[in-house]
């Protein structure tokens, strides 16, 4: 019991350590991409389509400290990011972190909504097909093909134009309701689903090879549920990565789905400050990706114990 | 609407003086279209309206940009209106007098404006929205532009104000004309700057509408504001609005626009795709507005400071072989009519005169081309002379390029030219580099679009104080004393006769020194449904909603 705490322990501090390396590097990549644009950082608050008199731009350079020494201004810059302050957001003129907070939630419930469906979608598909008749497995494999690689964009337009344009199911747009989260969830699953289907399968396949299966089925166990009591759980530990790392990806696909479909979120905010060039925008949300990405990974790395008791004693 | 504003970014920044007047987009009044609705208004009813651009800040005095202008426009009102003529009429300012010298307006406020907070509109509010928009704090990048050499306002009694310049400034009543210098109520402005960007509730002004609600990369909404009864001489109906309430929501995806449309999810969307525009018109129920933007067009600008282009032979040569009405039809589906002037039919001053002036003619080219002693021609067929080949460089900026079908429009300009024996360059290059190298003088053609509804954009286009070097945007990098003294003539005065003799010369001239090759007129495509009367547009064409209404069908 001791000895296993003190893995634990262990093995959460060598996470900590890392989260806070990869954070670290985040926001000194952010930096130094500002500091890389081609013009200079005032020009670059500015955004494209400002003029900005010298008196604006002298405002500016005090207020970010452009006028002092870039090592300075690094220091500075990781000092405040330290006490949690990710700066204002110039375009908008309001603290960068309370803009994320109020975009935040309606990403999480689309990220959710998308993983929950796309977990579910590819559980069923590969356990109907894996290691049954060539040609179910077939057109489940095209299918996944398709769904992984057809661009989002493109999804969401397809849907769109069905079940909102033609046939008036579900509403254009926006986050009101469940109606409106439906469409833009199936979009943002699709891809995953693909993915993790293709996986999933052949996880499953591998397992059902396995010795235990025939042991299994010898007591009297049926085909159904050998696939979910067995040979699924043997394929959780990479299906908790894969699900783990899609996530870290799902604020990338939420800026198209968002965009297409006129919701708030964290996506359309992002578009909308690289597009005006709001850096500390851009900064403050790469930095919330890197650091839902470091919080995902080390959930997921806690939890392989738990799935696999194999893993228990390493 | 301020596309190319954006590469100028920083070459502009420099000149206050010089982006006086560069409202790539102005003007407040309205003026009823061909939406004027038929039959009785009714009150009642929410419009929905999809826009393709989301503000990036709603503090009117701050931003830079027409969706935050056109939006916030049923929020707040100004002291004048403008109508499409570009005539003045009475708002918040009864009358006016304006001094001999355009050193000082004197305007006489309207009684019984309030705020819909409840605060009263009078001469001391002026005061503060104006020394608002000036402050430092504001970080304004329009708004105080366009108060150009503003020194302060005197209240002289509660419904009298003068508003002061350090030197003449003809356009402000134009400036003020505009939802940039429109009033915020006082407790608005002690709300601050971030509190007016966010949108919303806190935006308080006196106009026909509330900004009742706003969620970001949704939409926004304005509500009715029952007790309006000070609308501009230019709206069609006086009192409240019609509609209840308004609903903009920013769909970005032009299909989803469209989609939205045809579906009846909204009544009117903006910025229809061209090649869309024939399968809206088939759709029973449904109907397009499409107008020309006032202002610059589309232009071509060729750099007359810089070989092979420092000859007018040459420049002419260009101007001549490239196929634009071909060219223009092609790439937007003929939704966008090619243009003869550098500035837009529907911008006051006009030079109707050059239209089939200057048509397609590949052997006048030619013959051009001969004279300028380009005779020779090498392996690919184009024009050398003592053994230099005749190529000229037009840099493209990519973020901006596929605007409008822009950078095919490039690949059909480059395929004439070589017709006529000129390599055309086109090096992709970042913003940096761009703005460095095309408001340096080193690029042979520059492309550049300003909507603003004043013929004073060709002081900007033209005068030598409007020089890059200055922070200006005279890409023909020419000086010459006639554009000088018409562009400086036309904008000292708000004279009618002087203005109508002086500004058509100026685009004449440009045309004959081939310095501009005007491309197209921009057009605002807008779809919207049969039930949605009364909609106008502003002479920015902008959408007003004031006048709206729904038919019940």
């Amino acid at each position: 019991m001791t000895a296993s705490a003190t893995v634990l322990a262990a093995r959460v501090a060598r996470r900590l350590g890392s989260a806070v390396a990869v954070l670290l590097g985040a926001a000194t990549l952010a930096f130094l991409t500002l500091q890389l644009i081609p013009g200079d950082p005032v020009s670059v608050l500015l955004g494209p389509s400002n003029a900005g008199s010298p008196e604006v731009r002298a405002e500016i350079a005090r207020e970010y400290g452009f006028d002092r020494p870039v090592a300075d201004q690094y220091l500075h810059y990781l000092g405040r990011l330290l006490q949690g302050d990710l700066g204002q957001s110039y375009q908008l003129q309001r603290p960068v972190w309370s803009l994320m907070a109020d975009q935040l939630w309606p990403t999480v419930q689309l990220a959710l909504a998308a993983l929950l469906l796309a977990v579910v979608l590819a559980v069923v598909s590969a356990v109907a097909t894996a290691g049954r008749r060539p040609a179910f497995r077939a057109v489940a494999s095209v299918w996944e093909l398709i769904s992984a690689s057809t661009p989002s964009y493109w999804v969401g337009i397809v849907l769109l134009t069905v079940f909102s344009f033609r046939f008036h199911v579900f509403p254009v747009a926006g986050a009101e309701g469940f109606a409106s989260l439906v469409l833009p969830a199936v979009t943002l699953a699709l891809p995953l689903t693909g993915v993790l289907a293709q996986v999933l399968r052949e996880g499953l396949e591998a397992a059902l090879e396995q010795p235990f299966v025939v042991t299994a089925r010898s007591r009297g166990v049926g085909r159904t549920a050998v696939r979910l009591r067995h040979a699924l759980r043997h394929c959780a530990v990479p299906l908790l990565t894969l699900t783990g790392w899609l996530t870290g990806s799902l604020i990338g696909g939420a800026v198209l789905v968002e965009t297409v479909f006129g919701r708030p979120g964290i996506g359309s905010l992002v578009l909308q400050a690289v597009s005006a060039k709001d850096m500390p925008v851009v900064i403050g949300v790469v930095l919330l990706s890197a650091f839902v990405f470091v919080v995902i990974s080390t959930v997921v790395e806690l939890l392989y114990p738990v799935i696999d008791p194999r893993l228990r004693s390493a | 609407m301020r596309p190319t504003l954006s590469r100028l970014g920083r070459t502009l920044a420099v000149g206050v003086s010089g982006l006086l007047l560069l409202s790539a987009c102005s003007s407040g009044g309205d003026t009823t279209a061909e939406a004027a609705g038929s039959g009785k208004p009714v009150a009642g009813g929410t419009l929905t309206t999809a826009v393709d651009t989301e503000p990036v800040s709603w503090d009117i005095h701050a931003s830079t940009q027409d969706v935050t202008a056109e939006i916030a426009r049923g929020v707040f009102d100004s002291l004048v209106s403008q109508d499409s003529e570009g005539k003045f009429h009475p708002w918040l300012a009864t009358k006016w007098e304006v001094a001999d010298d355009f050193k000082s307006y004197t305007f006489h406020l309207r009684d019984g404006v309030t705020f819909t907070d409840g605060s009263k509109f009078d001469a001391s509010v002026v005061k503060a929205n104006f020394d608002h928009i000036v402050a430092k704090e504001t970080k304004s990048l329009y708004a105080a532009n366009l108060l150009g050499p503003y020194t302060g306002t005197d209240v002289i009694d509660p419904r009298t104000v003068k508003v002061n310049f350090s030197k003449a400034f003809a356009p402000f009543l134009q400036a003020a004309s505009t939802t940039y210098l429109g009033f915020y109520s006082p407790e608005a402005l002690k709300a601050g700057a971030g509190k007016l960007a966010a949108g919303g509730p806190a935006d308080v002004g006196s106009g026909p509408f509330v900004f009742s609600a706003y969620t970001k990369g949704q939409s926004a909404t304005l509500t009715r504001n029952p007790d309006y009864a000070w609308a501009p001489e230019t709206a069609t109906h006086t009192g409240a609005a019609y509609l209840d309430k308004v609903v903009v929501r920013f769909l970005p995806t032009a299909s989803v626009r469209a989609g939205a449309l045809t579906s009846g999810q909204v009544q009117v969307a903006k910025a229809i795709p061209p090649q869309n525009v024939t399968a809206l018109k088939a759709t029973p129920g449904l109907r397009l507005i499409s107008r020309a933007n006032p202002g610059g067009n589309y232009n071509l600008w060729l750099n007359g400071s810089l070989a092979p282009l420092d000859d007018v032979r040459v420049r002419k040569a260009i101007q001549r072989g490239i196929d634009v009405e071909q060219d223009v039809k092609t790439v937007t589906f003929g939704q966008y009519p090619r243009a003869w002037s550098p500035i837009s039919p529907t911008t006051p001053n006009y030079d109707k005169s050059l239209v089939g002036s200057w048509p397609y003619d590949p052997k006048l080219s030619a013959q051009l081309l001969d004279e300028a002693g380009w005779t020779g021609k090498d392996a690919q067929g184009y024009r050398t002379k003592a053994g230099k080949r005749l190529t000229v460089e037009w840099p493209q900026l990519s973020i901006q390029a596929t605007r409008e079908g822009r950078d095919v429009l490039g690949q059909a300009v480059q395929a004439d030219l070589k017709k006529i024996g000129v390599e055309v360059k086109r090096p992709n290059l970042d913003i940096g580099t761009y703005n460095t190298k095309v408001y340096g003088g080193k690029a042979n053609i520059i492309d550049l679009s300003w909507p603003r509804f004043d013929p004073d954009v060709l002081w900007l286009f033209f005068n030598s104080g409007s020089a890059p070097a200055k922070g200006g945007i005279n890409a023909t990098f020419l000086t010459d004393s006639s554009f000088d003294t018409w562009t400086d003539q036309g904008r000292s005065t708000l004279d009618e006769k002087t203005r109508a003799d002086v500004y058509p010369k100026v685009q004449q001239r440009g045309i004959d020194l081939a310095v501009v090759v005007p491309l197209y007129t921009q057009v605002s495509l807008v779809g919207q449904s049969d039930k949605v009367k009364g909609l106008t547009f502003n002479a920015s064409n902008w959408l007003t909603y004031y006048d709206a209404w729904l038919a019940e069908k």
